[in-house]
């Protein structure tokens, strides 16, 4: 199986070890991993801000970049529902594009989702060393679960993962007030909702807070720090790269 | 008519259609596209249902009934009925007691059964303006009424009242306290079949002018979210289920 | 009812700043909005009434004229007189009118949303006639000249205290602490009203084409008194209230009531055909149906906004939304608020003026997901924001602002190209140096000072990801 890893702006400028840990999880489990360097941004910063001019450019980018691959593979349900729910949606009025962006939106894939749904995997090689135990709590990202209806496929990972405990949060699909331009535009809203996520976190007494979307963690780790919690927050990639390494 | 004229057309321009819908073809998920005229086998065949299923459905109807917030008595006879009401009125200690004409209440004795015991039985039928009146203004004092149902419905816990002749739509709404008496051949198990027989009597030509569907108090929970019983309609409610 | 939807961005922030407020909401979670949780397990095939009724709204609201024709033809068979107003002064001045000629003085109110969108009691006012809410909550924010907080709930914001106070003012006799002493005190005054008034004034929840049927879903039983005392009784009704079959009712009730409130039925459910037939004891000798648009023909028109008219007014998505649990309902400025409210106010009042409503969401999509006829909210407000970034048909010209527009176009270019990303990662750099401390920004400077008030933000990578895979990673091919 080949795969086409879009790593997203964000992991690609911040999270770059996000990024790394995608590629060795993916090629652990047999993948053929590519990265065409000509890939940018989705566009759903412009998208979702309603400057759909703007986000037209990178989404034409994107399908250019991405039209002939065999599948593609987002570290970020955010990102992947882009791609998948709304090119159509922006290209309601242009046949061509809509097509293209269909053609492509079919493989398109977010990571846990390729790994359990394309390649049929829920049990995760052994790792070399003795595992390292973590006690885990997952957030489901909003898009993940309520644009891509992923919900199962990263909990089946971490629960399959050597050494990671699943510690169950409440509210876990409450959003964490992230929401791209919504966190710019209404930061003291955002932090609202921030709070009450990180004391859902608490609760659980995790060692770290795991998710599919870097943007989540950007939001819950600057929270975390800000109040002085030592949780970690971790993408579901580097967990599972942990586990198997 | 010039008000609906316009307004119709200013729905068609948004609709982007300027003709009225040449024919109107609802879907098969509005019932609307069952044929009116199959409405009375579909209500019997409810009906046939309910009174086969009529054990399971007065069982499940005690239980929804009594999650929904009424006390729920189940009785096997008339004068069991008649004694149960009685000491409910007890209990609230009711001077008077408002009554629909349901040829049940008649039949169970109710009126001497109360006024054994000193209870005034007040029965609520339609009569000139003035009558009217006054019996609105009995409603309004008496402690408790006592009705029979329409239909019961064993999927929520509710009773279905119909207003006509005999059935005032007070007795159930101004005392504080309800009693509703059910028989076992009113139950039907939801929703949809209470809707079916509804509909059936729209085109037999007796709708009538109003239905109630009750379930359990007049409850709120307008202040910080916290249940509060009783608030325009009776906070007391019991069904009484006749086996 | 004058809207305040420019406001949002103070009064958002003044019910962040209050306690009172934050506890109140917290309890939405837990309370309606789990126990729609609940219901919506114990119905049997959920998934199915739920697609089943939007499929049935489509199709309505694709042929309003004509199940508005339908409807209306069956009131008046009934008895029943049907109005059809363009506007709520158009609705207001007819009730005005038969208010007059009746000789009204008083008037009793069933729990509108219609109502307070038309502003009806302050017109009821100058002429002379007094209106009296007597949904206990509607009583509260009547009483405080306020608008509903919430769509099922009106008087959600206020504190036992603050109710406490206010029926003290208004009935004196002794201050109450308990909602049971509240309640009852609220009862008694509001009893005698149903005597006096001459008039009822309902809402809607659902009108029944097929049979010319009025559906009202109340609890407390005020919308019975408002049905049956007094001689005249008046049903408002937003044009999209319409619903085929009387047999689609079940499944709208359960719906309805389950997302609402996650009762298996309200205490009430009443259903009105015309006036009291002759040998009826007691009932209504007039009836009238005032059916009202007010805007709605706007969404209507919209394809991309259509489906705001499949709304059951259940208040599902305000519940289940994390901002509105934050912000309350007064912050949305007008009398509709949450998800639903920042479609619906823009659009029945002004997209520009209310410009802020369609961003006063992180697009979670947690409103679709419970709401009973799943209506797409999250697309709507794309869709209007779209419209007001770049000028469409409902905000005329563009509304960002000029930094809003720069900041696109800055990040449009620095997104660009992968050449142009790689020089916009040596700029930030540069920019973040003195910031920068264990390769986090703690306190960055305005505008973006608001964003480190909550939460740290992570220094841009030193080597981003494409420079680690052309030096690293492609070689290494498989190392597992
Ligand atoms: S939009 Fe849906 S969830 Fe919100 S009030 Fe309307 S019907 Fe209920």
């Amino acid at each position: 199986m080949k795969a086409s890893l879009f790593v997203t702006c964000v992991v690609d400028q911040f999270y770059p070890e996000v990024g790394e840990s995608a590629v060795r999880v993916l090629r652990r489990l047999g993948v053929e991993v590519d990265f065409q360097e000509e890939q940018t941004c989705c566009g759903q910063p412009a998208f979702n801000s309603g400057f759909r001019s703007d986000a037209k450019p990178l989404a034409k980018r994107f399908l250019d970049t991405f039209e002939s691959s065999e599948s593609i593979v987002i570290p970020s349900g955010s990102c992947a529902a882009m791609v998948r729910v709304f090119y159509e949606e922006l290209f309601h009025d242009e046949p061509d594009l809509a097509a293209k962006a269909r053609n492509v939106a079919a493989k398109t894939f977010e990571l846990t989702e390729f790994i359990v749904d394309a390649l049929g995997i829920t049990r995760l090689p052994e790792s070399s060393g003795p595992p390292r135990r973590t006690r885990v709590t997952y957030h489901e990202g909003c898009h993940l679960r309520r644009e891509l209806g992923v919900m199962t496929q990263p909990r089946a990972l971490l629960e399959a993962a050597p050494g990671v405990e699943l510690a169950p949060m409440r509210q876990a699909d409450v959003c964490c007030g992230f929401g791209g331009a919504f966190a710019v535009k209404y930061p003291d809203i955002s932090g609202g909702m921030l709070a009450d996520k990180l004391r859902h976190v608490a609760e659980t007494g995790a060692d770290a807070v795991t998710a599919c979307d870097s943007t989540c963690l950007m939001q819950i780790a600057g929270g975390m720090e800000k109040s002085g919690m030592t949780t970690r927050a971790v993408h579901v990639a580097q967990l599972l790269d942990e586990a198997m390494g | 008519m010039a008000d609906r004229q316009a307004f119709m057309a200013s729905i068609r321009r948004a609709l982007g259609r300027d003709a009225p819908g040449a024919s109107v073809q609802p879907p098969s998920e509005t019932a609307l596209s069952l044929d009116p005229a199959d409405l009375d086998a579909r209500a019997r065949a409810a009906a046939n249902d309910a009174s086969e299923r009529s054990d399971e459905l007065m069982d499940a109807l005690a239980r929804s009934a009594a999650s929904a917030g009424w006390k729920v008595a189940r009785v096997s006879t008339l004068e069991e009925a008649a004694g149960y009401i009685r000491s409910a009125a007890l209990d609230v200690e009711a001077k008077t007691v408002v009554r629909s004409a349901h040829e049940l209440l008649d039949s169970m004795g109710i009126d001497a059964a109360l006024a054994n015991v000193g209870i005034r039985a007040e029965t609520m039928t339609a009569g000139d303006e003035s009558g009217r009146e006054a019996l609105r203004e009995t409603a309004f004092h008496a402690e408790m009424g006592v009705t029979g149902a329409d239909y019961a419905i064993a999927e929520t816990g509710s009773v279905a009242l119909l207003a006509r002749a005999e059935v005032s739509r007070l007795v159930a709404l101004l005392p504080p306290a309800h009693v509703a008496v059910v028989e076992r051949a009113i139950v039907l198990p939801s929703l949809d079949e209470l809707f079916t027989l509804r509909r059936g009597a729209f085109y037999d030509g007796n709708l009538g002018s109003y239905m109630n569907i009750i379930t359990g108090p007049s409850r709120s929970a307008d202040i910080e979210q916290t249940l509060v019983t009783g608030v325009h309609g009776p906070g007391e409610v019991h069904m009484v289920l006749l086996e | 009812m004058k809207p305040k939807t420019g406001d949002f961005n103070r009064a958002a922030a003044s019910a962040l700043a209050d306690a009172d407020v934050q506890r109140n909401m917290r309890g939405l979670y837990d309370g309606f909005h789990m126990a729609r949780e609940r219901a919506a397990e114990a119905t049997p095939n959920w998934e199915d009434l739920r697609d089943r009724a939007r499929a049935v709204k489509a199709h309505t609201i694709e042929y309003l004229d004509h199940y508005l024709g339908m409807a209306a033809e069956n009131v008046e068979r009934a008895g029943g007189k049907v109005f059809f107003a363009k506007d709520a002064d158009e609705a207001s001045r007819y009730i005005l009118d038969l208010a007059a000629a009746r000789g009204v003085k008083t008037v009793i109110k069933s729990k509108s949303m219609l109502s307070e969108e038309m502003g009806l009691n302050a017109r009821l006012e100058e002429a002379g006639v007094e209106p009296v809410e007597t949904d206990l909550g509607e009583y509260l924010i009547q009483l405080r000249g306020e608008t509903p907080y919430h769509i099922v709930a009106p008087a959600l914001h206020l504190s036992k205290e603050q109710v406490a106070d206010l029926l003290q003012e208004e009935i004196g006799g002794p201050r109450y602490e308990r909602a049971e002493d509240l309640t009852a005190a609220a009862r008694e005054q509001l009893r005698g009203k149903f005597f006096e008034a001459d008039m009822g004034i309902t809402g809607a929840n659902f009108l029944v084409a097929e049979t010319g049927t009025l559906v009202l879903v109340t609890n407390e039983g005020n919308g019975r008194m408002c049905t049956s005392m007094p001689k005249v009784h008046v049903a408002i009704m937003g044009m999209e209230k319409v619903v085929p079959s009387m047999e689609d009712m079940g499944m709208f009730l359960r719906l309805l009531i389950r997302s609402a409130t996650g009762q298996r039925l309200s205490s009430y459910v009443t259903l009105v055909n015309g006036v009291r037939r002759d040998d009826d004891v007691d009932g209504p000798e007039e009836f009238h149906l005032v059916v009202v648009d007010n805007g709605r023909s706007k969404m209507l028109a919209d394809p991309a906004l259509r489906e705001a008219l499949y709304c059951l007014r259940c208040g599902a998505c305000l519940n289940a939304c994390p901002v509105y649990r934050k912000v309350g309902g007064h912050s949305y400025g007008w009398v509709y608020s949450g998800p639903i409210g920042a479609v619906v106010s823009p659009m029945l009042t002004s997209l520009p003026d209310a410009k802020d409503l369609p961003y006063a969401s992180s697009l979670c999509g947690a409103c679709r997901e419970v709401c009973p006829v799943r209506i797409d909210i999250p697309r709507m407000l794309l869709h209007m924001r779209s419209d007001l970034a770049e000028g469409g048909p409902h905000s005329g010209s563009p509304r960002a602002s000029l930094a809003e527009r720069l900041t696109m176009k800055a990040w449009r270019l620095a997104v660009a190209r992968p050449w142009m990303l790689r020089l916009a990662n040596r700029l930030a750099r540069l920019a973040q140096r003195p910031l920068v401390k264990d390769g986090r920004l703690r306190k960055l400077p305005p505008p973006l000072s608001a964003w480190t008030r909550h939460r740290t933000f992570p220094a841009v990578a030193s080597r981003p990801f494409r420079d680690r895979w052309r030096s690293e990673l492609r070689k290494s091919r498989r190392d597992g």
